[in-house]
């Protein structure tokens, strides 16, 4: 079955990308982000490990990329639904499909992204008019359809692309193992690297400056941590495969322990703040917010 | 002068405002008036009520409200409860100290809004979701849905607060808000610090060989410093991303040739 998706699959995956661009939008429950586009698409693909590992990566990719001001962000979200469909119908490698599918179907959304924002425009003119006509339901109605350049900007591409790609892909694939494993090879480390550009723009956005004691703390204390916990877990499997009697398993690092130590300082850091203000911070409250803008807006150049 | 209907806003008023906000704010988004004509659309049942259908005091209020306005999506209500409080109060007389209000506030709430709810809180709930997600464990999937639906909880109860509180809580707030976006940035940092030593993972698989003696490159870096090469690949992206003309869209495309250019030249590989 290597590059066939089914019609009902397809049908449920163009749903489901129109779906995410108005929950984004709107009600915003996090259904919307890579992870759930992955293990969404995983499941109605039939492999939700594969789903859930292709729309990691992704979502490490663009972690800090948001909305800003209405500029089109990389569509991580779709280029995932394409990525883990045709990586679980072509027997694709996760991290090959992240670099070789997910990133150029992420950045190429921009476009329609655009596209969808801009017919908006048609919609906001009939609204002006029903404003100057006092048609309170016409308003309504042609704010509403709004939705559907929206959809669609998300809807048509992944559409086109699950149902004609398939071919296209799947030979992509048997090149890729074959030919030319170098470059198979070279788009997983991509892969494994891309995160690097997530975390980057992250930091672009953050005071780093400000806080860059704390971005060593982290950064070592992870680490000289994760360096122990791997080895403490070879050391386990190697053990456990040469004596019987050894039957203890060591877990991963756990991140959630990592992140309660950073917790714990900027919670440190807010009480100490928060002690600095004065009694009627009505009339002093004004210089200090000039302050802490300065500080965030400073460091995004 | 008050409105001539003299009406008083519910908490009828304020539940339909927030699942009009909910489900179906930015629905109207578009390029010239952006989130404009949605604000009008959340207030719009309660501004009829306020002014009386077909008034021209209606009118020009929709027409005031259907201007350009965007901000961040998490915390658009705060303005909207300040705004319908006073025009409540004060009716079309309102309306030129409402524009300002609207033009002035939306800035800094979108700079809060985005860096808190749309920059930082995915960053770390996202961060954790992926970290556990590429394990194949989708638990951390559901913890941010529950992370978002508590935000929801927090949308939902803003708007009222605001309209309750009106501009000299929101003033108020400044300082303590300030304080937590301070503590807020400092936890990202320092995750992001975490992030880079967990979740990058490359190396080095050149191995030289002089004579009898193989030298592993990698052996040697782990002594100096684990995960440097991780490290230092962000910082270069960091620095790439500072220069002129550089997207980060444009950053991940020259990432993905180096680093098969990189692997292909066995200078960098994906470590298990």
């Amino acid at each position: 079955m290597s590059g066939q998706i089914l019609l009902w699959q397809v049908i449920l995956l163009t749903i489901y990308s129109m779906y995410q661009i108005i929950d984004d939008l709107t009600f915003i429950s996090s259904l919307a982000q890579p992870v759930w586009a992955g293990l969404i698409t995983g499941a109605i693909m039939g492999n939700m490990t594969q789903g859930l590992i292709i729309g990691g990566s992704l979502q490490l990719t663009v972690l800090g990329v948001g909305t800003f001001g209405g500029a089109s962000k990389i569509d991580a979200n779709s280029g995932t639904i394409l990525a883990t469909a045709f990586s679980i119908s072509s027997g694709m490698n996760a991290q090959t499909a992240v670099a070789a599918i997910g990133v150029p179907v992420a950045s190429l959304m921009i476009e329609t992204d655009v596209l969808g924002r801009f017919t908006n425009t048609f919609f906001q003119h009939r609204v002006d008019k029903m404003i100057e006509e006092e048609n309170y339901r016409g308003f309504e109605r042609n704010y509403l359809y709004g939705t559907i350049p929206w959809a669609l900007s998300r809807g048509i591409p992944v559409f086109i692309a699950l149902q004609f790609g398939g071919g296209l892909v799947a030979q992509i694939v048997k090149v890729l193992n074959t030919q030319m494993v170098w470059l198979s090879n070279g788009l997983a480390t991509a892969g494994a690297l891309l995160p690097a550009v997530g975390f980057a723009i992250l930091l672009r956005y953050l005071p780093v400056k400000k806080h860059f004691a704390y971005l060593i703390l982290g950064f070592t204390l992870t680490a000289l941590l994760s360096t122990v916990f791997t080895n403490i877990q070879s050391l386990g499997t190697g053990l456990a495969s040469v004596a019987k009697g050894f039957t203890n398993s060591f877990s991963a690092m756990p991140m959630v322990a990592i992140s309660l130590i950073g917790f714990a300082l900027a919670l440190n850091a807010y009480k100490q703040e928060v002690g600095k203000l004065p009694a009627s911070h009505s009339t002093a409250a004004a210089p200090k917010n000039d302050d802490g803008d300065g500080e965030i807006n400073g460091d995004e150049d | 002068m008050a409105t001539k209907t003299n009406y008083k806003l519910t908490k009828k008023d304020f539940r339909q405002m927030n699942r009009r906000n909910l489900f179906m704010n930015q629905l109207g988004w578009n390029y010239e008036k952006m989130q404009g004509s949605g604000y009008l659309f959340i207030m719009l049942p309660q501004l009829r009520k306020l002014y009386g259908d077909h008034t021209p005091e209606l009118k020009q209020a929709m027409r005031v409200q259907d201007q350009f306005f965007n901000t961040n999506p998490y915390l658009n209500t705060m303005i909207q409860g300040v705004d319908l409080a006073l025009e409540e109060k004060e009716g079309v007389n309102s309306l030129a100290t409402v524009v300002g209000l609207k033009n002035g506030l939306m800035g800094p709430t979108a700079a809060i809004g985005d860096t808190i709810f749309a920059s930082l809180i995915p960053a770390i709930i996202g961060a954790i979701a992926a970290n556990m997600a590429v394990q194949g464990n989708a638990s951390g999937l559901f913890i941010w849905l529950a992370v978002n639906l508590a935000i929801m909880y927090f949308r939902w109860r803003q708007l009222a607060f605001a309209y309750k509180g009106g501009i000299t809580l929101v003033t108020k707030l400044q300082g303590q808000m300030n304080a937590l976006t301070n503590a807020a940035t400092l936890l990202g940092v320092y995750v992001v610090g975490a992030l880079v030593a967990s979740l990058i993972n490359v190396n080095i698989p050149f191995v030289a060989h002089i004579g009898k003696m193989t030298i592993n490159l990698q052996d040697h870096l782990d002594m100096i410093m684990p995960k440097l090469i991780p490290g230092l690949a962000v910082w270069l992206i960091y620095w790439m991303l500072g220069r002129k003309r550089m997207t980060s869209t444009r950053a991940i495309f020259i990432v993905i040739i180096v680093a098969v250019v990189c692997s292909a030249l066995g200078l960098l590989g994906k470590a298990a």
